[in-house]
């Protein structure tokens, strides 16, 4: 027994300092009436929560949220099974395509996010220039400054990012399911639609289930992409909760870290939830069984 | 398997244990004895990447050898510095010496020392008497100024000879009429680059408001909804909605990114500017001819020139008095403090230092009005939280659909709240 606990410990402790550390503060932080230098002044009771849930902007943020999470996950899984399909088809120049696949994931989502605030640009950016040249538009579009835009500019990035683990993920599901299944199928005269729907995406199926719950969390705690794409944007009108929660905090006239935490606390509820309806919806314990 | 369970939660309990402990430890290895510190934590913001660093550490070093007291530099950029000074405070880690845009509210959370306790008479008698009052809270002096700045009109030479405009604009009706036409230029030009996005756009609405006879605090009390004020926005907003003599949205402009680089670029007529634009357009884009102006004041109000400083402050710490006195000294020292102050393209907060910089002709148009200079009332705690306000909100103010009066009235109402 000692020695199981020599084995557990590094990871005990790992587990205590990085997770259940922080998440008490969080939650204490969350009860506390701070001052703007963030200095404690005393209990809030429920305080930070009546501000928080009765906040004029709530609303507001929370359907923003629920656009980007839902419109990028759903993208990002549509089009990473198609790309999926096609990286494990055999073809001239492969690898090469796979790298290419592979390297938004590997670059910060700070670079990324950067790049595309300068692709997007009202009059410097190439995607205005290009469409221009085409003749497709014939005035600029202030991609990230006219508010019918700025959501769709930023999921675009948002399914950019987030499809290369998912591709990969697919990929890997695709290479477990046995070729002997699908040469079964062939001989019964199955047609390629109906093999990819009986066989290829029921097989899929733990892997879809993984893709959307770990893209849900990934979309929903994204920063980097609305911070910086969103920057010079005034107001709240399409920030999501987590850089609301950071607005709350450092950056709104309210400035409070005892509000923030408490949104903080919120948001990890509605992830949780969301998480919880999504699972129970699809029936995963059954999937299981099957 | 019910004994071992029991036994990882001991575990469990001792490293919580452990780690308060540890944590218990560090505050008060500081909080033991009045001995005098060892060491003491600087937290300097990042004016620009090549000069930033490379003064602070040399100041490092020449301190570290005077005092014997080791300097622990920390520089941060300036989107991070809210977050992280006041991670610092929460967490009750405080630095030394903190250098941030707002001091008012540490000193109203009782932080800080003041000038009394950590500067030389000489020194401060030295610092320019408009920044001791904005640097003082409550009677006393606790925002020292690391360095200032002040604004101006820069407008564009070569596009303003094409428009066929002979000198800078004086009143408004004049710089309408010129903002109108260079935009009449067409090819992209534009006729006033105005940042009103979240970056620094109270910087932008106070240099106008101030032009008109406006302020945002009068005799102690708060004039945000005052009617000069109120006329000021609405005639920013018009530039853009009205006049259409503005880039694409202002409103979702940033300062840096935005108004500047249009400028740089040689496609607008106009922008408000400081020292740093000036030195980038000498330096990186020389092909820019452009000239700087007084602000042009709406309804003949008196000229002002607006201006901007920073601060250095200092926490209370018990046994870092001393090293935090001798860090003054070392830095109000002329060699030091204008050294970096040239090196970033600010300008000078101390008197000695308006001597030296008196012979480069080119700061003169700010340095003869710099005793003068009009400041954000930034002695008052509120200020900090208006500010940001104005920061986050006033681009909606300006949209189209956009209401100047009731922005204000509602940032009147904040204000007064807070008090």
């Amino acid at each position: 027994m000692g020695e199981a606990l020599l084995w557990l410990g590094p990871a005990l402790v790992l587990i205590l300092g990085v997770v259940v550390y922080p998440a008490i503060t969080l939650f204490a932080t969350s009860f506390g009436t701070y001052s703007i230098t963030g200095l404690r002044k005393g209990s809030a009771g429920f305080d930070n929560y009546v501000n928080f849930l009765t906040s004029p902007d709530l609303g507001q943020v929370m359907w923003n949220t629920l656009v980007w999470v839902v419109v990028v996950v759903v993208l990002t899984i549509v089009i990473g099974l198609g790309l999926a399909q096609f990286l494990s088809k055999s073809f001239f120049g492969r690898r090469f395509v796979r790298w290419a696949v592979i390297v938004p994931w590997a670059a910060a989502l700070v670079i990324s996010s950067q790049l595309f605030r300068l692709m997007y640009d009202y009059y410097h950016g190439i995607i205005n220039h290009v469409l221009l040249a085409l003749g497709i538009i014939h005035t600029p579009i202030d991609w990230l400054g006219d508010s019918r835009f700025v959501m769709p500019s930023m999921i675009l990035v948002g399914v950019f990012v987030s499809l290369p683990f998912t591709a990969y993920l697919f990929v890997a599901g695709l290479n477990a399911i046995p070729a002997d299944v699908y040469e079964a199928a062939r001989i019964d005269g199955a047609t390629p639609w109906q093999t990819y729907r009986t066989i290829t995406l029921p097989l899929l199926r733990p892997a879809i289930l993984i893709g959307v719950v770990l893209n849900m969390i990934y979309v929903f705690n994204s920063f980097p992409v609305i911070w910086i794409l969103n920057g010079s944007n005034p107001g709240v009108g399409n920030d999501t909760m987590i850089t609301y929660m950071y607005k709350l905090a450092f950056k709104s006239g309210d400035h409070d870290i005892g509000m923030s935490a408490a949104a903080g606390i919120f948001n990890v509820l509605i992830i949780l939830i969301a998480v919880g309806i999504y699972l129970r919806f699809v029936n995963w314990r059954q999937g299981d069984k099957a | 398997m019910k004994k071992s369970l029991r036994f990882v939660g001991l575990a469990a309990i001792a490293a919580i244990a452990s780690m308060t402990l540890a944590s218990c430890g560090a505050s008060t290895n500081d909080a033991s004895s009045g001995a005098d510190v060892k060491s003491i934590k600087v937290v300097i913001a990042e004016y620009s990447p090549d000069h930033t660093s490379e003064f602070w550490k040399a100041f490092a070093t020449k301190y570290e050898k005077k005092t014997g007291v080791k300097l622990n530099l920390q520089i941060i950029s300036w989107n991070d510095l809210d977050q992280q000074s006041s991670t610092m405070v929460q967490s009750g880690n405080l630095p030394d010496i903190l250098n941030q845009n707002a001091y008012a509210s540490y000193a109203a959370d009782d932080l800080l020392y003041n000038s009394d306790e950590v500067l030389d008479a000489a020194t401060k008698a030295d610092i320019i008497p408009a920044f001791v009052k904005s640097g003082t809270y409550d009677g006393k002096f606790y925002g020292m100024p690391d360095l200032s700045s002040a604004r101006a009109l820069f407008y564009n030479t070569d596009l303003f000879t094409k428009a066929g405009i002979t000198a800078a604009p004086a009143t408004w009706d004049e710089f309408t009429a010129d903002a109108k036409k260079v935009q009449a230029l067409g090819n992209g030009a534009v006729g006033y680059a105005q940042p009103l996005g979240p970056e620094e756009a109270q910087a932008e609405f106070a240099i106008w408001l101030f032009n008109n006879g406006g302020d945002f605090k009068a005799d102690g009390k708060w004039t945000l909804n005052s009617p000069e004020n109120i006329k000021t926005l609405e005639y920013m907003k018009s530039l853009s909605v009205t006049e259409k003599v503005t880039q694409n949205n202002p409103g979702h402009t940033n300062r840096t990114d935005g108004a500047f680089s249009l400028f740089e670029q040689g496609k607008a007529g106009m922008v408000v500017g400081f020292s740093p634009l000036q030195s980038a357009l000498d330096t990186d884009f020389t092909s820019v001819k452009y000239a700087i102006a007084p602000m042009p004041s709406g309804d003949g109000a008196a000229a002002q020139t607006y201006g901007v400083t920073d601060y250095l402050m200092s926490f209370k710490k018990p046994g870092n008095q001393d090293a935090v006195k001798e860090f003054y000294k070392m830095y109000y020292a002329p060699d030091e403090i204008n050294t970096w102050i040239k090196a970033e393209g600010f300008l000078p907060v101390t008197t000695s230092g308006l001597a030296e910089f008196s012979s480069d002709p080119k700061l003169k148009v700010y340095l003869d009005t710099l005793p003068n200079i009009h400041l954000t009332p930034t002695d008052d705690p509120e200020w900090d939280k208006i500010k940001l306000t104005i920061q986050q909100n006033i681009g909606l103010a300006v949209a189209p659909n956009g209401d100047p009066k009731k922005f204000l009235d509602d940032l009147q109402a904040q204000a007064e709240a807070g008090k």
